[in-house]
């Protein structure tokens, strides 16, 4: 098997090239792409044309709608907002359309569409720059959600995101646009609804995804000679992998879910209500939740210690340890 | 328009007239059962203000996308595209076998005839269009999108963001505004500085016809002409169908002008004097077109078909679907 290094973006844009080479239907439009703010979809323009790559209007609602009216009518669009937090400009779409539309109209039709935008705290651009939108999306029915913490797994969850006959929200961390790892040659798909061990562990699970998986395998490294900690990455929010975390919790019994959004109704909490109701008998401890504080995300040089951290996800590790 | 030069034939006349005796009969069989509390959901009548629809509809493939207007939950619109509008009145009385499921109340879906869906948010229509425009233009199988509106939806940016994508894109969208002068409880008069809502297309560079939207036929021909627009790949095209409410946005509801009831009486007046069923029966009357006796066939016909429709649908079973099989339907 051949391998090769590729950043975080550049893995992102194989899997535009490889999608769009083989399926005709496939199309990007968004907001500066064809010279592009973020690497992954640049050149892109130049291969497949721009009208098959196609710059909007500063208008996400209507990009929103015309990706679902075009996946309608057979087309299979991605729509790219650049940050996430600019498609809560077309809220109701991305809410209460995109993913309830065809649930609404009797489940007649599907809506393959892929929405991407970056997003993650600690880049000093403070809150709509930052807004991770994955607790609020898994909040409303009908969209699958991910977010990768590797090359590897970026180009097999946008490969398998872009063949989804349903509408995904593939979000990606600002802080991992130029972050390298090994991925092969051959062809190969990262399905929605798997999580993946990024850490094999027996004495306390910790759930972190994105930006986040590095702090928590730094930390995992920190404590390795008297801890063993399994490090697993949902790698989607929906859905979600609740068999593999279940699995790692009865070697565990204890479990850290480290989330950069806000800490109140967000994914942290979602999962250790999961947890509580399918694997209450497995803890030996009470979950720990390490999130972003409820206030705003902040800019200048605040963020950086907002955001969970690697302190204070071995901070809550130690605390329900009880060491 | 000028109705000596017509461009309608005297067969596509009656079948106009014909599509619009029907729509304003299923829109009082809509009303009857809603009174009746045998509707659930909304309805918001069509009233006095359906030839646009109907007009809108007519001329289009079923391989044209429709976006119907929601002012009677695009009955018109979907008639005369030959819509079978059966099980969108069993949605209505959320039977089993309703268009939606029974999931939606008053949502119309008929993929197969290009009428994907509706939203409940005013001007979700116009994002939408962009896209079906788009496919459209893309596909190159020479579809057109009828996307209709009424004026208070302009009220709405996307319709902004849609004009100024469809223009710059020259998709092959009719921007179909159904202008009642109402939006919900609240009057254009307040809400719009200008005479004619069509005036925004200009600044999109969008061509822009006003209509008499009481009359029947001017609004076909304008429709016709709007269709050949965007059919000759000359990029979008606005029409503005001047029509009238004449009763209140939904049942039950207000119907204002400021905060002063709009006048009962001139409702009254528009309803006997401004209904488009009889300025285009007594115009195919007059015309020759039609004799007395075949044009209340027609109004005899349109009765039974409703009456028949909605023993139809009564008699299926309500739509009560376990919870799991809703969420099986979460997905495709």
């Amino acid at each position: 098997m051949t391998v090769k290094e590729l950043t975080l973006c550049e893995a992102i844009r194989e899997a535009y090239r490889e999608e769009m080479r083989r399926d005709e239907r496939v199309f990007l439009l968004g907001t500066s792409i064809q010279a592009p703010t973020f690497p992954h979809t640049k050149g892109l323009a130049e291969e497949f044309g721009e009208d098959r790559v196609l710059d909007t209007p500063i208008a996400e609602p209507a990009m929103t709608g015309c990706a679902m009216g075009a996946a309608q009518e057979g087309l299979r669009p991605i729509v790219d907002y650049m940050y996430a937090g600019f498609a809560y400009c077309a809220a109701s779409e991305a809410f209460l359309q995109v993913g309830q539309y065809h649930f609404i109209h009797g489940s007649q039709h599907p809506l393959p569409m892929v929405m991407v935008g970056t997003c993650g705290v600690g880049r000093r651009v403070a809150n709509e720059h930052s807004t991770l939108p994955y607790g609020t999306l898994i909040h409303h029915p009908g969209i699958k959600v991910c977010m990768p913490s590797t090359a590897y797994d970026a180009k097999g969850l946008m490969k398998a995101a872009i063949r989804d006959d349903n509408p995904v929200f593939f979000l990606w961390h600002t802080s991992m646009m130029m972050h390298k790892s090994a991925v092969p040659d051959e062809e190969y798909l990262v399905p929605l609804g798997s999580a993946d061990i990024k850490r094999a562990g027996t004495d306390l699970t910790i759930l972190a995804s994105g930006f986040q998986v590095g702090n928590a395998l730094k930390v995992a490294e920190k404590l390795s000679s008297t801890l063993s900690i399994e490090v697993i990455d949902p790698r989607s929010f929906e859905p979600f992998d609740r068999d593999t975390l279940l699995k790692s919790l009865e070697k565990t019994n204890r479990l850290v879910i480290v989330d950069e959004d806000f800490e109140r109704g967000g994914f942290a909490a979602e999962v250790s209500a999961q947890v509580m109701e399918h694997g209450y008998d497995l803890l030996d401890a009470p979950v720990k939740r390490v999130c972003h504080p409820h206030f705003p995300v902040p800019g200048g040089y605040i963020d950086a210690y907002t955001m969970p951290t690697p302190e204070r996800i071995e901070a809550a590790v130690r605390a329900v340890m009880g060491s | 328009m000028n109705a000596t030069t017509t461009t309608l034939t005297n067969a596509q006349r009656i079948e106009l007239f014909r599509t619009l005796v029907r729509a304003m009969a299923l829109d009082r069989l809509m009303m009857h059962l809603i009174r009746t509390g045998r509707l659930v959901g909304f309805y918001h009548e069509g009233g006095v203000a359906l030839a646009p629809g109907v007009a809108a509809g007519f001329f289009l493939t079923r391989e044209d996308i429709l976006l119907p207007h929601y002012r009677a939950h695009g009955l018109a619109h979907m008639l005369s595209k030959r819509v079978d509008v059966k099980l969108y009145i069993a949605e209505h009385l959320g039977r089993s076998g309703g268009c939606c499921q029974g999931r939606s109340s008053f949502h119309a879906s008929f993929p197969a005839d290009h009428v994907f869906g509706s939203s409940g948010n005013i001007g979700s229509n116009f994002p939408l269009s962009v896209g079906y425009g788009f496919a459209a233009k893309r596909k190159g199988l020479g579809q057109s999108v009828m996307n209709c509106s009424g004026d208070g939806s302009y009220g709405s940016g996307r319709s902004h963001e849609a004009m100024l994508m469809c223009a710059n894109w020259k998709l092959p969208v009719v921007f179909w505004c159904e202008a009642n002068g109402m939006a919900q409880h609240s009057s254009m008069k307040q809400l719009f500085p200008g005479p004619n809502i069509s005036a925004l297309a200009g600044g999109f560079g969008i061509p822009a016809h006003i209509v008499d939207g009481q009359d029947l036929f001017a609004c076909a021909e304008v429709a016709q002409l709007a269709l050949a627009h965007v059919r000759a790949g000359r990029g979008p095209i606005f029409v503005e169908c001047r029509t009238l409410r004449a009763q209140e946005h939904s049942v039950g509801g207000l119907n204002n002008e400021g905060i002063t009831p709009r006048d009962p009486a001139l409702m009254r007046c528009w309803r006997e004097q401004r209904d488009p069923e009889r300025l285009a029966g007594a115009r195919l009357l007059e015309a020759g077109v039609l004799k007395e006796s075949e044009l209340s066939e027609l109004h005899t016909a349109a009765d039974r078909e409703a009456e028949a429709l909605a023993a139809a649908c009564e008699a299926l079973p309500k739509a009560l679907p376990s919870i799991d099989e809703l969420q099986s339907g979460v997905y495709s």
